[in-house]
């Protein structure tokens, strides 16, 4: 009886280790938001906040969303006095790190809607990221938060 | 040679005296207490005669920046980030300005740097998005260009070759002629300037922009303008 608690637990004990690196529970999304934009803008920003619990390094590759012309990987950086919109080939996320897509820095570019979607809509982006893995996720459209000077975190 | 000391030192305080007193209203003495902005030199408050045309397809040149505050920015409407939170940041701008009991509330004026996309009729949708009071200005390449320069803002177009690499052109660069077509995005500068009612350019508020900042210093400058 002991030999078989034994086993049962060993199992439990493995499944616990093992768990935490499952590519499923590896890279983990939060508050993935499209900014509402004007129902003529050919370009949008969408943003998210993407957590990467494994121990490797890991690279979003690409966005995909049906309907629309492009999308681009981009981020915001101020240099030689300009705002410059620098496509990026890929995103890092750190082992065990998180990368913050927001306005002002990293987003995603969404270009030429077919249709400009409106707030409350959620528009599905395709993440691939470098380890062989893909996250269909529902971006909510909605307004901006005053995020540029805002203290809360 | 103490002669020479002398009158080196007179020309160093006449220069000085010269520097600070440039101004009839001598906003310099606002320094200290300004959080946000910085107020432009004498000479560079004066704008070149130019006429744009405005979303509704009125004439738009320096009488529209007279009689009236305004608040000048620089946008393109295939800016997926920056522009959109500049505009963004001008309505709440607006409403913090009306909250804090303020004067004067001035007119929000958006200038495209990219005419050749952002026409009178794109613009008026787009910035009503915003505010339904915005005004979006578009017009002529080149008299755009020149107020750009004339506001010492800057801008450049980024294309991909056929190769998907990307170059850059300046303003006064020719675009090929599939731009339009496979697209481009502007690198700009993002200052928004402050126009006082007699058509000149009083401050600029460089970037980022705390709005909160923004509203003291505004209620500030039009305080000292109006004394």
């Amino acid at each position: 009886m002991k030999k078989i608690a034994s086993i049962f637990m060993s199992f439990l004990l493995l499944g616990f280790i093992v768990t935490p690196a499952h590519a499923d529970l590896g890279i983990q999304v939060d508050d993935p938001w499209v900014r509402t934009a004007p129902p003529n803008a050919p370009a949008l920003g969408a943003f998210v906040k993407i957590y990467n619990h494994t121990n490797q390094d890991v690279k979003l590759l690409s966005a995909h969303a049906d309907g629309y012309k492009d999308v681009q990987l981009h981020r915001t950086v101020e240099a030689d006095g300009m705002m410059k919109m620098v496509e990026q080939a890929f995103m890092p996320i750190p082992a065990q790190g998180s990368l913050h897509l927001k306005p002002g820095s990293w987003h995603v570019m969404l270009i030429n809607p077919d249709t400009v979607p409106k707030k409350g809509d959620t528009v599905m982006i395709t993440l691939t990221f470098d380890n062989n893995t893909s996250q269909v996720v529902g971006f909510k459209v909605r307004k901006g938060k005053m995020m540029m000077h805002h203290k809360m975190h | 040679m103490m002669y020479k000391k002398v009158i080196a030192v007179v020309v160093v305080l006449a220069a000085i005296l010269f520097y600070t007193l440039d101004s009839d209203k001598n906003y310099r003495v606002l320094k200290p207490q300004l959080k946000a902005s910085i107020i432009s030199h004498e000479s560079d408050r004066v704008l070149p005669s130019f006429s744009l045309i405005d979303h509704n397809n009125h004439r738009f040149d320096n009488d529209n920046l007279k009689g009236d505050w305004t608040l000048l920015l620089f946008i393109y409407t295939h800016c997926p980030d920056v522009c959109p939170t500049e505009l963004a940041n001008m309505s709440l701008l607006k409403a913090t300005l009306a909250n804090n009991d303020s004067i004067v509330v001035p007119n929000i004026v958006a200038i495209t740097f990219d005419p050749l996309r952002d026409t009178p009729e794109a613009l008026k949708t787009y910035v009503a998005h915003f505010d339904e009071d915005f005004l979006g200005v578009s017009g002529d390449q080149k008299t755009i260009n020149q107020l750009v320069k004339s506001f010492h803002a800057y801008y450049e177009k980024v294309l991909k070759d056929k190769h998907g690499k990307e170059f850059i052109l300046q303003a006064k660069d020719p675009l090929p002629d599939y731009a339009l077509e496979e697209g481009y995005i502007i690198n700009h500068t993002a200052q928004i300037y402050l126009i006082s009612p007699d058509g000149k350019k009083l401050a600029e508020f460089p970037t980022p922009h705390n709005i909160i900042n923004m509203a003291d210093d505004i209620d500030l400058i039009i305080k000292h303008y109006q004394k």
